[in-house]
């Protein structure tokens, strides 16, 4: 994180991003540098142009972003964060898969770890059915292979 | 002769056209225009490639069909990626599922393993499990216990060799010459590949714990739930767990001939693995006689006959009687005698004190007063706190 100046301040240095179907951004350093990829690039001396993203699109870019700049603020609470955290991480699978990619492409930790934890608790307290409707699995067990994966699973849907 | 030839064929081309409905494979024109080296070619295969095409396509991947009998299961990503080309939590790169599986709890894990076979081989993996074995089960589960389930997994290793030994041969025949999914199958199960948890995965230990159905040893404070005559002592047992009450049963060596009753319902506070790897009936030799000195904390082994198990007391080391406790004129340590004191009987009982000697120690007493064995040095703060905690409200007799 940059020492100096706080995100707020316009003289901060920025960073021009470009997603994969050419939308721009700038951010400031200290919002980019949440993301490791950025944080290194930022260390080594940045080139000049745009840094092109080809596996991230605009709108998952605008959130991951917008989540950096909340992140990076000096000023948040602890329970304000966790309270946007939950906001921000309540989407409908596609987004949260997009994010979820993105982060891990942008090895952003925290938020790859704020996604894998949303999709674990989609799966906690379900059924192997339940977890197959959830995420659109088919089933390819065979009968026999079932009935042995059923009375093991006795004991996880059990008391 | 060569009319009828041409209205044979012509039929025949009606057939082939009235039969799909959808665009017939590349190979059916080649059909068209060689009737007569279709008909040498045919076999039962192509005919039934045929009907099968006639199917709505969503069913059924165009591979050809030899090859969907021979290769095992497809993979089931094929199969998940769902039609409209959305992403499946299958997509995802290993590092995020590996991600997703470690932040879950053990019975939704085992649910996630029930989904698919793909993610069933993810599920399974002992290094997920590792985890979970030493949150819940580190306290209780000692060397032994390791050693038990050793003993445990082999026996049932030998026992499912002995029933595919049976039938291998003749199912591995029968798949070769028939090769048909439900016999496949079959042949999967006996060989226990696919989706069977092998016996000695964590998992596999993880579940037999849980479900009580494998008994482990392990020890027992206060047993018989605060018997007046089995406080602050700890005895071996053979204890399995309830999941539905989050306790265990005990099952104590006979005191004799006389067997113990099961205990149920003993909490994780009253349970340790055995610190030390002495059997219930060995005596145990003690190695820190020399250094003990007033206000140790130790452990005892005591049985009231040479025919029952020893269990361990604990008791503090006390002062000589010629010494009046002042740390600074204190030589209780020069000498031979150790004075073992057990603060929970009221200072006229008979188990208030036992003296032993420091030299020679091995197992004192007589049938009146029982019989005193090895000594354990108490020096881990945990092992005293919780003999402290289980301090009787009253003092005894």
């Amino acid at each position: 994180m940059s020492s100096s100046s706080s995100p707020m301040q316009s003289t901060g240095r920025k960073l021009k991003l470009k997603s994969k179907d050419d939308e721009t951004f700038e951010v400031e350093e200290a919002v980019a540098v949440k993301s490791q990829i950025f944080k290194y690039m930022v260390e080594d001396g940045v080139s000049n142009g745009p840094i092109p993203l080809p596996n991230v699109n605009g709108k998952t870019l605008a959130r991951v972003l917008q989540w950096c700049q909340k992140h990076a603020d000096p000023t948040i609470t602890e329970d304000e964060l966790n309270k946007y955290d939950a906001g921000f991480i309540d989407v409908d699978q596609a987004v949260l898969y997009d994010l979820l990619m993105a982060a891990n492409y942008l090895n952003i930790e925290e938020l790859l770890k704020l996604a894998c934890m949303r999709v674990a608790d989609m799966i906690k307290g379900k059924s192997p059915d339940e977890i197959r409707r959830t995420f659109n699995i088919k089933n390819d067990f065979t009968p026999e292979e079932e009935e042995e994966v059923r009375k093991e699973n006795a004991w996880a849907l059990g008391p | 002769m060569l009319l009828y030839f041409l209205i044979t064929c012509f039929s025949f081309i009606l057939f082939i056209k009235s039969l799909p409905l959808k665009p017939l494979p590349p190979w059916a024109d080649e059909m068209r225009l060689l009737p007569l080296r279709f008909w040498k070619d045919l076999s039962l295969f192509h005919i039934s490639v045929l009907i099968k095409n006639t199917l709505p396509s969503s069913y059924l991947p165009l591979v050809p069909y030899n090859m969907s009998l021979i290769k095992k299961s497809l993979s089931s990503k094929v199969e998940n990626v769902a039609e409209t080309e959305e992403m499946s939590v299958l997509d995802l790169p290993e590092l995020a599922l590996e991600c997703i599986l470690e932040r879950l709890p053990p019975a939704a894990l085992c649910s996630t393993a029930a989904v698919c076979s793909s993610l069933r081989e993810r599920c399974l993996s002992d290094h997920l499990w590792e985890k979970h074995m030493k949150r819940k089960w580190d306290s209780i589960i000692g060397p032994a216990a390791y050693r038990e389930w050793q003993w445990y997994i082999a026996l049932r290793r030998d026992s499912n060799n002995l029933k595919q030994g049976k039938h291998k041969g003749l199912m591995r025949l029968l798949s070769l010459s028939w090769p048909f999914s439900s016999f496949r199958s079959k042949v999967n199960d006996t060989g226990k590949q696919r989706s069977s948890l092998p016996v000695d995965s964590i998992m596999a230990w993880y579940l037999a714990l849980e479900t009580g159905r494998f008994r482990f040893p392990a020890q027992v404070y206060n047993r018989e739930n605060g018997n007046v005559g089995f406080m602050l002592s700890c005895y071996d047992a053979e204890v399995s767990y309830d999941c539905r009450t989050d306790t265990f049963q005990a099952r104590y060596p006979p005191h004799g001939r006389r067997a113990a009753a099961p205990e149920n319902g003993v909490p994780w506070e009253r349970l340790r693995a055995p610190p030390v790897d002495t059997p219930p009936h060995d005596l145990h030799i003690s190695d820190s006689l020399h250094e003990l000195h007033p206000g140790n904390h130790i452990e005892i082994q005591w049985r009231r006959n040479k025919e029952f198990p020893y269990g361990w007391w604990y008791g503090v080391v006390g002062h000589l009687e010629s010494c009046d406790g002042n740390e600074n004129y204190c030589r209780c340590q020069n000498s031979d005698t150790v004075v073992l004191e057990f603060n929970h009987y009221t200072p006229g009982s008979r188990w208030r004190r036992t003296i032993i000697n420091r030299k020679d120690h091995r197992e004192e007493g007589n049938e009146a007063d029982g019989f005193y064995g090895g000594i354990r040095k108490l020096k881990n703060e945990n092992e005293i706190s919780t003999w402290k905690r289980l301090w009787p409200a009253e003092v005894l007799e």
